[in-house]
């Protein structure tokens, strides 16, 4: 149901922000607010009107029992049930590859490549796989890129961020291949801080990138390189690892 | 008060499945909020409930979040309250709880009323200063009503007024409320 009444939608608003709004009148106005931006505005407004009357309420210490709780409730960061049913993850542990690959890029990054593993979908089960952990000048990984050797016309990087640094206003991050053998880097793109991202190869890469050394992120002014190469500092680097 | 700039980047960082960074979240956060929740539901156990419920919606939902639209605080005060609203209505609650009807009848007449506010934030300062234009049943009703999670019945059986009554007081009040507060912004 639609709230078009500007005077309605703002009673509404205010009877949900202040609790009076009730059964079956606030499930129905929880499901409009779902889907209409401007109300959730409208409720933000009274939360924050209505907000100092919680300034003044002692805090109270929860029992410990509380946290521990919600800390069992909680999903695994790493979340192997999350690989794909094509090629799960009995298949992956099992695979030679990936231990080869999780051996060549030093038993630390291990962990860092298993996180890789969760970003894979259905869509990109296939059976040869890419993976490059980068990690920063101490060693410690940063992000994982992986991606489908499958030729496609249209091929994704499935990044995630392992570890998150901040992106300092007015900057961007920039991705890179190292093709290798004293090769120029190239650039893949920008990419943001999320957790999980994808990011489109440009379609004349997409055959270099299956056969990089590597990838690279560096630090570059708001809307990337202004030269091509990377001038900013490199966040870190890895070798492309072939499951 | 948890600071604000604080619990915004432990936020970010939650967002980011940085579970330090929401072990330290509820460190900060969490006395706060099951205070609000207790307040509300009064009874210890059930605020316990709540108080995890909405902990681990708001490391699910974190991503949800966002800052422009309201102050970290007032976001995850919004999900512990209405939790504990959702939890207070439904529909087979134990009625008659011993419990319950002690606390229950522990509710002040007025709780926070516009002298208290006078001292916080400027935020507090401009709510205290519309609320005092308020007549004062608006006003006890809206404050309690907010700060003890009464329905508009719950209220009325308060109050010892009719249904109607009461919920043209917060109508009204609620509406000059509005009026005033954006009045004083511009």
């Amino acid at each position: 149901m639609k709230y078009r009444d500007e005077q309605t939608r703002e009673a509404l608003a205010a009877e949900y922000a202040l609790g009076t709004l009730q059964g079956r009148a606030r499930r129905r106005f929880e499901r409009s607010l779902k889907e209409d931006p401007g109300l959730r505005r409208l409720v933000a407004q009274w939360q924050a009107r209505l907000a100092p009357l919680d300034a003044l309420i002692e805090p109270v210490q929860p029992p410990a029992r509380v946290w521990q709780a919600i800390e069992s409730r909680l999903r695994p960061t790493t979340r192997p049930g999350a690989a794909t049913p094509g090629m799960g993850l009995a298949g992956l542990w099992g695979s030679l590859g990936f231990w080869r690959a999780a051996t060549a890029v030093s038993g630390a990054l291990a962990l860092a490549l298993a996180l890789a593993m969760t970003v894979l979908t259905p869509a990109s089960t296939p059976r040869e796989m890419m993976v490059a952990v980068m990690a920063d000048a101490s060693g410690a990984p940063l992000m994982t890129v992986s991606w489908s050797m499958r030729p496609q016309r249209e091929k994704a990087l499935r990044i995630r961020v392992v570890r998150h640094e901040t992106m300092a206003a007015g900057t961007a991050w920039e991705l890179w291949l190292l093709p290798g053998s004293g090769e120029k880097p190239v650039s893949l793109g920008l990419i943001g801080t999320e957790a999980t991202q994808q990011l489109q190869v440009p379609q004349k890469l997409a055959r270099a990138i299956d056969g990089a050394w590597g990838l690279a992120m560096s630090v570059e002014p708001h809307g990337g390189s202004p030269t091509g190469l990377p001038t900013g500092p490199v966040m870190c680097k890895g070798p492309a690892t072939q499951l | 008060m948890p600071d604000p700039d604080a619990i915004a980047q432990l936020i970010a960082r939650c967002a980011l499945r940085d579970r330090q960074a929401f072990t330290q979240l509820y460190r900060q956060a969490a006395p706060k909020l099951y205070a609000v929740a207790i307040r509300i539901l009064r009874r210890e156990d059930w605020a316990q409930e709540v108080l995890q419920e909405s902990f681990v919606n708001i490391w699910n939902h974190v991503a949800q979040y966002s800052p422009s639209r309201s102050a970290p605080m007032t976001w995850m005060t919004a999900v512990v309250r209405n939790r504990a609203l959702d939890w207070l209505r439904r529909p087979n609650l134990e009625q008659g709880d011993a419990d319950y009807d002690l606390l229950a009848e522990s509710i002040p007449d007025e709780a926070p009323g516009p002298e208290a506010l006078l001292a916080g934030s400027r935020d507090a300062r401009a709510l205290a200063d519309c609320l005092k234009l308020l007549t004062g049943d608006q006003r006890q009703s809206i404050t309690l009503a907010y700060v003890h999670g009464l329905s508009h019945a719950e209220l009325a059986e308060h109050l010892k007024q009719p249904l109607g009554t009461v919920k043209t007081w917060i109508r009204r009040g609620l509406a000059k409320l509005k009026q005033c507060m954006e009045g004083n912004r511009s």
